[in-house]
């Protein structure tokens, strides 16, 4: 079962088989979409008719490649607008729950903890209903007392952005809480002790500690509302984030330019984690 | 003379705690409390004229006799809960080689290889599969090729490729809780088990999968819940047939501009899918704040 | 506790960094530190020496300000201190654990408090390598903290107070964590910074050895109160407290009866039954229990009848050896029943000291201590 057991040869091979054949599982579908991105076809189907950039750089229908494709490009652009608003956001919110719950002692504590990992189990479809209704119900109620019209409380990309903050917050809270419980609370008094204020103690000592699990955070917050589909779709109004652009494209009937714009959303995040592997590195030597 | 600085830096510490506490407090009761609570309310009344409500249940008693969105909500519970085992079954094997047969750098390595489907949106690789599975796509064409099938075989818009579609959608949820647990598993305890006796499928049953619990469970909850919940791979892979509930929610809302019913189907989901979690939970008697976090 | 110097004294508070009058700190019911109060006077070595528990870290955090007394009061340099938030306090603290910043390099460690006081940055580099210089770590500054040895941690934590040349440097048992050569090392080297900087140490420790080799005074303090003040050399010879001569070296402790006093002597038989004659410096009334204390290294060790007159001596059975070196010992029984550990020189007369053999062992009277008290439990073996 494990090395220092000894085991039949016939089940090292079948296991180490199985665990192969897993990996093929996972990594197919990827090289699949990654390949038709070159196959020169108004489909990315079958058969295979060659190899062309058309669908990175073609300029005129119906081989308008993801370059010169404005919409698509468009709704990147709305995207990315979107995760670092949220990346922000959630960012800051969480590095106060992480201190609040592991620094203060109040009743009601854990009630509120797991009010906070509420987000985790709530279907995104019914967050984003439930956030569309809500907006909605204050927004009517401003247009009946006052006779205006909260134009932020209806679909579009704020609430696109409150929605994907609610449940990022709680992610971005697990992880920075992870990292802020292992941080010896002396080095603080330590910094105290040598002069600093409460708050410059934690701007210079705790926050640098931090780091690594602020960092990671972002970049887990960031993907995740990058690629959030159920929450947006929801809340969405008439700028689409990429997803729902992508969506409507694949319902619509595709072209290989999705197929172009998945390898140009592989190479990013590839890139963001081999950025965030780079930058967890020293701290753990 | 002492209670003076004493309380005065008590205050100072209240209010540091009160400005903690305001965000979070803003951030529950605003994105998630009143939301479902508005939803709850807006489920249990009916548009009797324009901008005119009544309470009422009929959003509710609609669901219970249409059978339609009655077939669909078993469909989808059932459904989930299958993906779910097989997610872990398929998970488990695998993430115990990660945690325990291999060590140092190839057990980076395969783990990080493990996370990599995951970098990029669920759209691409539901995407992927539907080049796969399609009539004109490569599977298809690996049989013909092979002389299986004679002619192209369309594998999409069925239950088949929907299940395909959330297990793999649903792996990396599975896989990463239950290496981190088992990797916490000292290897001494499956060596003692050994020498103590125990065989493999005993050692299996009574040390490791006890203390991979609390991960099996996070596991199970989260891809539960995210399979539950799809709208994207039950859409795409499924077909018009697909008949999930989300997407009864999604035509309620949006086409069909019903909220107070879409409102009720949506109250209908959570109970289901915070009853099964509970039930799980129960049944496992592992507690949600472990495993959660 | 009547020799506790009050720092009321307007004229002597001058000449003292520090100075605690009646401090204490309750957790609930609970007294962690019961109205303590000394002082301590300019660049002396003070050690708070205590069991775990004693109330001696929560007394060090009042020092230092993370900790509010309950009432009493802190003076440094003659002006009381409980007004002032920690990162004001003219103290500075070397951590348990030391508290160094791992993400910032020796130099920046050591520059957080110059900054924090406004040192202008030309002077920090000449600041921070003359610091360096007397911790005996030139060209440091530049590694990281994680790739110091222990030892060299410690510097660097005493460095980071010692370069605001604070008027009182607390140590919260710095050497804790360090194996017993290192330790032994940084005893000498502690000793040896303290002269050099002419500060002020206040240093909490459980180990007596730590406290004793380094002190000019030291303070043994348990349940939240100071039990003795004095140099290790009167802690040792002459404890006041049956807490102090039990916690302070070895001794073999028996409970008896007094039997009658002359003078300064009185007879004491013990439980076993064995009659000593002990010095005792309080009236003892016969029939009153007494405790009585005699270290090993009192006692001599003779084959046959010591000649020269000697106030106490037994002829004991010898149970074992434990052999350690030069601090071995002889496990010993007398004829009643009675244990007793005493001192082995490692000379050869004793070197085939079989168990089973009969040897004599013998005292005098002005050598053993007695209380008049409950009998208290050794608080560790040595």
């Amino acid at each position: 079962m494990i090395p220092s057991i000894s085991s039949s040869r016939f089940y090292r091979a079948s296991y180490l088989c199985y665990v192969v054949l897993f990996f093929i599982f996972l990594i197919t579908p990827l090289l699949v979409v990654a390949a038709f991105s070159f196959n020169d076809s108004l489909f990315p189907s079958l058969p295979w008719n060659g190899f062309t950039w058309d669908w990175y750089l073609g300029s005129k229908e119906p081989r308008l490649g993801l370059f010169h494709d404005d919409a698509l490009l468009e709704s990147i652009g709305v995207s990315v607008q979107v995760a670092i608003v949220t990346t922000l956001a959630s960012l800051a919110l969480a590095t106060c729950n992480a201190f609040l719950f592991e620094r203060e002692q109040f009743p009601g504590k854990n009630f509120l903890y797991v009010l906070m990992l509420m987000p985790l189990v709530v279907p995104g479809v019914i967050l984003g209903v439930s956030i569309l209704v809500f907006s909605s119900t204050v927004a009517n109620w401003f247009e009946v007392q006052f006779d205006y019209d909260f134009e932020a409380l209806r679909p579009g990309l704020v609430l696109v952005t409150l929605g994907q903050f609610a449940f990022i917050t709680t992610i971005a809270t697990l992880v920075i809480s992870a990292r802020l419980r292992k941080f010896d609370v002396t080095q603080e008094e330590a910094a105290m002790n040598l002069g600093a204020s409460r708050l410059t103690a934690i701007a210079t000592v705790t926050l640098p500690f931090l780091k690594p699990a602020l960092f990671g955070a972002g970049v887990v917050a960031f993907l995740m509302s990058f690629e959030n589909f159920n929450t947006t779709l929801m809340l969405v109004g008439s700028d689409a984030p990429l997803t729902i652009a992508m969506f409507d494209r694949l319902r619509e009937g595709s072209t290989p330019v999705l197929n172009a714009v998945s390898v140009l959303l592989m190479v990013g995040s590839a890139c963001l984690a081999l950025v965030s592997l780079f930058a967890q590195r020293p701290d753990k030597q | 003379m002492s209670a003076e600085p004493g309380s005065l830096k008590r205050t100072q510490y209240r209010l540091g705690f009160w400005l903690l506490l305001a965000p979070i407090v803003l951030w529950l009761s605003l994105l998630i409390i009143l939301p479902h609570i508005d939803m709850v309310l807006v489920s249990l009344r009916e548009r009797v004229a324009s901008r005119q409500y009544e309470f009422s249940f009929s959003n509710y008693t609609e669901f219970f006799t249409e059978p339609l969105y009655w077939n669909t909500f078993v469909r989808t519970a059932v459904m989930s809960i299958v993906a779910t085992a097989l997610t872990l079954i398929i998970a488990f094997p695998v993430s115990f080689y990660i945690a325990k047969v291999l060590s140092g750098k190839p057990k980076m390595a395969l783990f990080i290889l493990c996370l990599i489907p995951f970098w990029v949106s669920e759209l691409v690789r539901t995407y992927g599969w539907m080049i796969l599975l399609r009539e004109t796509g490569l599977v298809s064409g690996a049989l013909q090729w092979l002389g299986l099938v004679d002619q192209p075989v369309e594998m999409l818009y069925n239950d088949v490729a929907i299940m395909v579609g959330l297990i793999y959608t649903s792996m990396l949820f599975m896989v990463v809780p239950l290496v981190t647990t088992l990797d916490s598993l000292d290897k001494s305890l499956i060596e003692a088990g050994y020498d103590l006796g125990g065989s493999s499928w005993h050692v299996m049953k009574s040390i490791v999968i006890p203390h991979a619990m609390p991960g099996i469970m996070s596991g199970c909850i989260v891809v539960f819940m995210l399979t539950l919940g799809n709208y994207l791979t039950p859409t795409l892979l499924g077909g018009k047939d697909s008949l999930w509930f989300t997407e009864q929610i999604y035509t309620q809302f949006i086409t069909r501009f019903n909220w107070e019913q879409g409102a009720a189907f949506g109250i209908l989901l959570l109970v289901l899918s915070s009853l099964i979690v509970w039930l799980g939970l129960k049944i496992t008697k592992q507690s949600f704040t472990r495993v959660m976090s | 506790m009547s020799d506790q110097a009050f720092a009321l004294d307007a004229g002597a508070g001058v000449q003292e960094d520090l100075a605690c009058t009646l401090l204490s700190k309750h957790f609930g019911e609970f007294a962690a530190v019961d109205e303590v109060s000394f002082s301590i006077p300019r660049g002396a070595f003070f050690s708070i020496l205590g069991p775990s528990g004693c109330g001696k870290t929560t007394l060090l955090r009042m020092l230092a300000g993370f900790q509010q007394p309950d009432s009493g009061d802190i003076l440094i340099k003659g002006q009381s201190v409980l007004n002032t938030p920690p990162n004001k306090r003219p103290v500075n603290m070397v951590f348990q654990h030391l508290a160094l910043f791992p993400t910032m390099s020796v130099a920046e460690n050591i520059a957080y408090g110059l900054k924090r006081k406004g040192v202008p940055k030309r002077e920090h580099a000449t600041l921070i390598d003359a610091v360096l210089a007397k911790v005996q770590l030139p060209d440091y500054g530049k590694k990281r903290i994680d790739q110091l040895s222990g030892g060299q941690k410690q510097r660097v934590a005493i460095a980071r107070c010692l370069v605001l040349n604070p008027a009182v440097l607390l140590l919260d048992e710095p050497l804790g964590a360090l194996d017993l050569k290192l330790r032994e090392q940084m005893k000498i080297e502690l000793k040896r910074l303290q002269r050099e900087f002419n500060t002020t140490f206040v240093y909490i420790t459980h180990d007596q050895s730590e406290a004793l080799v380094m002190s000019d005074q030291v303070a043994v303090m348990n349940k939240g109160r100071f039990e003795q003040v004095g140099t290790p050399q009167e802690l040792y010879y002459h404890p006041k407290t049956p807490f102090v001569a039990s916690f302070i070296g070895d001794s073999n402790q028996y409970v008896g009866k007094v039997q009658g006093q002359s003078g300064k002597t009185i007879t004491v038989v013990t439980e076993h039954g064995v009659r000593l004659l002990s010095q005792s410096s309080e009236e003892t009334p016969p029939g009153s229990r007494i405790t009585v204390f005699i270290r090993p290294e009192v006692m001599q060790i003779s084959l046959g009848q010591p000649e020269a007159e000697q106030d106490n001596c037994l002829q004991v059975t010898v149970l074992r050896t434990l052999f350690d070196g030069a601090r071995s010992q002889l496990q010993v029984e007398t004829a009643e029943g009675a244990v007793l550990t005493v001192a082995l020189p490692q000379t050869a007369d004793f070197h085939a000291l079989e168990p089973g053999r009969s040897v004599y062992v013998s005292w005098q009277a002005n050598q053993c201590l007695c209380f008049p008290v409950a009998p208290v439990t050794r608080p560790e073996a040595v």
